[in-house]
């Protein structure tokens, strides 16, 4: 359930946040970051300390793993197979990276700028701006392959979104029991993910 | 005692521009061009220098009038930076568009919007009421957003 809202919730802010910037509502593009941040965090405690297919240990694989899947044909069992598990972490640090450059970038006029910008100068703010500009180009190559690869399975009979929404699939009746965090653990990490989200969108000020 | 000291460091930088700014003024061609750019990053700085104490939280009324002063003078020497045939015919990559040369008047509106909106800016800085200080900085940004969008090419990433 936290991972699925926290998926949806990135999705309509990576929207939200294209949208706003191109119509120059930067205000609400930083907002935008700073909630992307905070899921971000979050998502990362969660692939270590959160339910069981959200781990990463539960979903990432060696090559030679994603290479036997590949070749397979396989339709994977529960959570992420082998291969889209990778495809899952390559966004997570892409947007990872995005974040973090939105952070320091610094537009046109100067006025405009990320909260850590203030620890680089007016250039480098400019040039890592232009960074964020084609990291953009790059996250949605690698949200346009998710989707394709959704859509993939959708057309031999597996439909991941229902699931994605509705936190439920039909599994074979031998598969084993899945194992979920509890709530108080769902509280801490959100907790510290929207602690240091907004110590960071204050400038790393308390 | 350190950040006096850095003030006044930044006082003596800012004379320094005051006076590079001058002395570039008769520039032509590619020199002017590259000028225009270096004075054009130094506005961006103290741009941002202006943006970075309003999110301090807390604004520090000398830096805020410091940078005012080196938006100001940037604003006012402005008209200085454009002399004919500094844009693209120069040789060199600019996002100078070529109204700014065809359409003069236009181009004069857009500039004395922007002395008018620094010299409020610096006007407010001394008084130290620093929510009119940030009225009139959304006022510069108009300024720059105004003349970038008519005379300046959009960046491409």
């Amino acid at each position: 359930m936290p991972t699925r809202l926290v998926h949806w919730l990135i999705a309509g802010l990576v929207v939200f946040s294209w949208w706003s910037a191109t119509h120059d509502h930067l205000s609400w593009h930083r907002l935008s970051g700073y909630l992307v941040l905070g899921l971000l965090i979050f998502r990362v405690i969660w692939g270590v300390a959160g339910s069981e297919t959200a781990r990463f240990s539960h979903f990432l694989r060696g090559p030679r793993a994603v290479l036997a899947y590949a070749r397979s044909g396989a339709q994977g069992g529960i959570g992420h197979n082998p291969l889209g598990g990778w495809s899952i972490v390559a966004m997570l640090a892409m947007l990872i990276v995005q974040v973090g450059l939105g952070l320091f970038s610094v537009d046109e006029d100067g006025l405009e700028a990320g909260p850590l910008s203030k620890f680089v100068d007016f250039d480098t703010g400019r040039a890592i701006a232009h960074l964020h500009h084609l990291g953009f180009t790059v996250l949605l190559g690698l949200i346009a392959l998710h989707l394709l690869a959704v859509a993939a399975y959708a057309l031999r009979g597996r439909h991941l979104t229902v699931p994605m929404i509705t936190g439920r699939a039909t599994l074979s009746p031998d598969a084993p029991a899945l194992r979920f965090a509890g709530p108080w653990r769902v509280v801490v990490a959100a907790a510290v993910a929207a602690g240091v989200a907004w110590f960071v969108a204050r400038g790393l000020r308390l | 005692m350190l950040r006096n000291r850095r003030r006044a460091m930044l006082g003596g930088a800012l004379a320094a521009m005051a006076g590079a700014v001058a002395l570039t003024a008769g520039a032509t061609g590619v020199d002017a061009l590259k000028d225009r750019q270096v004075h054009m990053k130094a506005f961006g700085a103290a741009a941002k220098a202006l943006g970075e104490q309003f999110r301090s939280g807390a604004p520090d009324k000398a830096v805020v009038k410091l940078q005012a002063d080196r938006v100001l003078v940037a604003a006012r020497a402005m008209h200085g930076w454009f002399p004919r045939g500094s844009g693209k015919e120069a040789g060199v990559k600019t996002q100078a568009l070529p109204t700014i040369w065809t359409d003069p008047a236009a181009f004069a509106v857009a500039q004395n919007r922007m002395v008018a909106a620094a010299a409020a800016l610096d006007a407010a800085a001394d008084t130290g009421d620093m929510a009119a200080v940030g009225a009139q900085m959304r006022n510069v940004g108009e300024a720059c957003k105004g003349c970038h969008e008519k005379f300046r090419e959009r960046d491409k990433s």
